[in-house]
C-alpha cells in the first residue's frame, strides 16, 4: 500500500479560534500502481484538504497516515526527522488552476523547473521535458513558446507535464478539467487515462463531473462534511438512496438510461458506461 | 425592445491577433441569451467589452439607448453587471459582508438599504452564516455565491455570467441556475457564457462563436440540434439528442422515441 491513512483528522484554525473540522477520522488507502479514482464531494466537503495530505503538504492534526514507507503522526515531535522530499517527488500534486502558477520564460523551463528541484540534472531535466509535453498531447515545438501566451487548456497541460516530469508513481490532481470546453475536457482526460495505462500509474482525479466519474473511474472516494462516506465501486454508488441522501447529480448515461427502460421496457442492462455503449445497445435493440 | 445593441465589435490583444471581428447581434429587453464557445474563440474577450473593461478597436455598444464609451461607463455599469468564473479574481473585501457591499458602495446606496439588501441577497445564495467570515476561509463554490450575491444585490437590468458555475458542485450549480431562472422570471436580461449545454437549454436563444466571430444565433431549440455548427466550436450535442441524432443517421425512425428525447433534453 502506498499511501495509508489511519483516523486522519485536521482541523484548520481560525481567527475566531473556534477552529473548522475539515476531516474528521477518514480511513483510506491507496496502492502506487494502477489504480484509475476519483474523488468526489460537495464544495467544502474536504476533498482539497484530504488530497493535501496525500503528499504530506499538510499533516494530520489526529490520527497518522504512511506514505510509501515514511510516517507522519500528528504530532510535531515525531514528524520533525520525516523526510518530505522523497514524498513530494512520489505524490504528485496538480492544483486547481494550475495554469496560474506558470512563470519561466519557457514552456520548457517551466516543466524543468520540478525535476531540478529535486536534483535532476540539467541534461535529464530536458530529456524529461521533452517526454512530458508529449504525454499530455503537446508537440515538441511547444517547449521554446512562452506559457504565457498558450491558451487556457494547453496552459493546464504545460503545467501537469510539470509535475509528470518529476516522474512520480501517483498523480493526484485537483478539478484538473473546470473551465474547459467540451472537447478540451475529453482530451485532457484522455491524456490521464493513457498515462494510468501506459505506464500502469495510479491516478486520482477531484471532479464535480459524475459522466466522468462513472466512465473513466473503477474506484470513487465520496467525501461529506469532512468524513469519507464511501469507497467502491461507481456503479453501486448511484442507487437512489445515496444519489438522494448526498446531492449527487446522476451521470447522463444513467439518467438517460434509466428512462428509456421505464418509458420503452427497452433491455439495457449490463455494463453501459458510455455514449459509444449505450449508442450500440440501442441500434441493435430498435432496428 | 433592444436592451443591447452591438455592432461590428472589433477587438486584439495584440497586433495580428484578432479575438473578435465584426461581431454584431442584439439583446432584448428580459432575455436569457447564451453564448457558446471554444475555449479561447472570445466569449470571455466580449463580456469585457460589454461592461466596458476593454475598448472595442471597432464598433460599438449600446446598453439601453445609451452609447458605451469613457463617458457613459459608470451609468452602464450600473445597468449591466458581470460575474465572472473565477471568484478569488474578483474579491475585493475583508470579510464577505464587506465584499457584498463593495458594489453598492459604489453606487452611493445608502446605509439601511445597503444593510437590507446584504441581508436578503446573503440569504439568497444561501452565505447568511458566512457574512462575517474571511474570504480566504471560504472554498471556491462558497466564494462564488458571495460574487454573485455582490452583483445581485446591485439590481442591475442585465447580469452577464460568465462561466459563473464551472466551479460549482452539482449542488452549488443547480441552485444557482435556478436562482437565474427566477430573475429572468421578473425581467432581468441574462446572458449566460458557458460550454455546458445544460445550462444552454434554459435559454430563448443561443449565439455560438468560433474563433472570434458569430458561427450562428437563434432560438435554442435549433441550435440544439445543430450538430455541425457545436461540434465545429468544440461542443457536443446533449446526449439524448445525440442518441437522437444517431438513431436518425441509422434510419431507425421512432417518432415517440424521438419526442421522449427531446423533452428529456430539456429537462437536463
Amino acid at each position: 500500500m502506498a499511501i495509508k491513512f489511519e483516523h486522519v483528522s485536521f482541523q484548520y484554525k481560525s481567527i475566531d479560534n473556534k477552529g473548522y473540522l475539515a476531516l474528521n477520522e477518514v480511513n483510506v488507502a491507496i496502492e502506487n500502481k494502477g489504480e484509475f479514482i476519483t474523488l468526489i464531494g460537495e464544495t467544502g466537503s474536504g476533498k482539497s484538504t484530504l488530497v493535501q495530505h496525500m503528499n504530506a503538504l499538510l499533516t494530520p492534526t489526529k490520527g497518522a497516515m504512511n506514505i510509501f514507507g515514511i510516517k507522519i503522526s500528528s504530532k510535531s515531535k515525531e514528524n520533525k526527522n520525516v523526510k518530505f522530499n522523497p514524498i513530494r517527488k512520489q505524490v504528485g500534486l496538480v492544483f486547481q488552476f494550475p495554469e496560474y502558477q506558470l512563470f519561466e520564460e519557457t514552456v520548457e523551463k517551466d516543466i524543468m523547473f520540478g525535476p531540478k528541484n529535486f536534483g535532476v540534472n540539467e541534461r535529464e531535466a530536458k530529456k524529461r521535458a521533452r517526454e512530458a509535453i508529449a504525454m499530455v498531447g503537446l508537440d515538441e515545438s511547444y517547449l521554446e513558446r512562452s506559457p504565457f501566451n498558450l491558451s487556457g487548456g494547453e496552459k493546464k497541460r504545460v503545467s501537469i507535464a510539470g509535475i509528470l516530469a518529476m516522474e512520480p508513481d501517483i498523480l493526484i490532481l485537483d478539478e484538473p478539467t473546470s473551465g474547459l470546453d467540451p472537447r478540451g475536457r475529453d482530451a485532457l482526460l484522455k491524456v490521464f487515462y493513457d498515462i494510468h495505462t501506459s505506464l500502469n500509474k495510479t491516478v486520482l482525479i477531484i471532479t464535480h463531473d459524475m459522466n466522468t466519474v462513472y466512465e473513466y473511474a473503477r474506484r470513487v472516494l465520496v467525501m461529506r462534511e469532512g468524513e469519507l462516506v464511501y469507497d467502491g465501486d461507481p456503479v453501486k454508488l448511484f442507487s437512489r438512496t445515496n444519489v438522494d441522501n448526498w446531492n449527487l447529480d446522476v451521470p447522463d448515461i444513467i439518467r438517460l438510461k434509466q428512462a428509456l427502460e421505464t418509458e420503452f421496457k427497452l433491455d439495457l442492462s449490463g455494463t453501459i458506461r458510455n455514449k459509444q455503449a449505450l449508442l450500440k445497445r440501442l441500434e441493435e435493440l430498435l432496428s | 425592445m433592444n436592451m443591447i445593441e452591438i455592432k461590428n465589435l472589433g477587438f486584439s490583444y495584440q497586433k495580428d491577433d484578432v479575438a473578435l471581428s465584426d461581431v454584431s447581434f442584439n439583446v432584448q429587453k428580459g432575455e436569457w441569451l447564451t453564448i457558446l464557445g471554444h475555449n479561447g474563440s472570445g466569449k470571455s474577450t466580449l463580456s469585457k467589452l460589454l461592461v466596458g473593461l476593454l475598448k472595442p478597436n471597432n464598433g460599438s455598444v449600446v446598453v439601453d439607448g445609451q452609447t458605451l464609451s469613457e463617458e457613459t461607463v459608470y451609468d452602464i455599469r450600473k445597468k449591466i453587471g458581470i460575474v465572472f468564473q473565477n471568484p478569488d479574481n474578483q474579491f475585493v473585501g475583508v470579510t464577505v459582508k464587506d465584499d457584498i457591499a463593495f458594489g453598492l458602495e459604489n453606487l452611493q446606496i445608502e446605509r439601511d438599504e445597503m444593510l437590507k439588501r446584504i441581508d436578503e441577497y446573503a440569504s439568497r445564495v444561501d452565505m447568511t452564516d458566512f457574512l462575517e467570515k474571511e474570504p480566504q476561509a471560504l472554498s471556491g463554490g462558497q466564494k462564488q455565491r458571495v460574487a454573485i450575491a455582490g452583483i445581485l444585490a446591485m439590481q442591475t437590468d442585465v447580469i452577464i455570467f460568465d462561466e459563473s458555475t464551472a466551479m460549482l458542485d452539482p449542488k452549488g450549480r443547480k441552485e444557482i441556475l435556478n436562482y437565474i431562472k427566477k430573475l429572468n422570471d421578473v425581467g432581468v436580461t441574462v446572458i449566460m457564457i458557458t460550454h455546458d449545454m445544460r445550462e444552454a437549454v434554459l435559454s430563448d436563444r443561443i449565439l455560438v462563436l468560433k474563433e472570434g466571430h458569430v458561427l450562428k444565433i437563434g432560438p435554442t431549440k435549433d441550435i440544439l440540434l445543430d450538430k455541425e455548427t457545436l461540434e465545429s466550436s468544440n461542443l457536443e450535442l446533449l446526449l439524448p439528442l445525440e442518441v437522437m441524432h444517431t438513431l436518425e443517421q441509422k434510419n431507425i425512425n421512432y417518432p415517440k422515441l424521438k419526442e421522449f428525447l427531446w423533452q428529456l433534453s430539456l429537462n437536463t
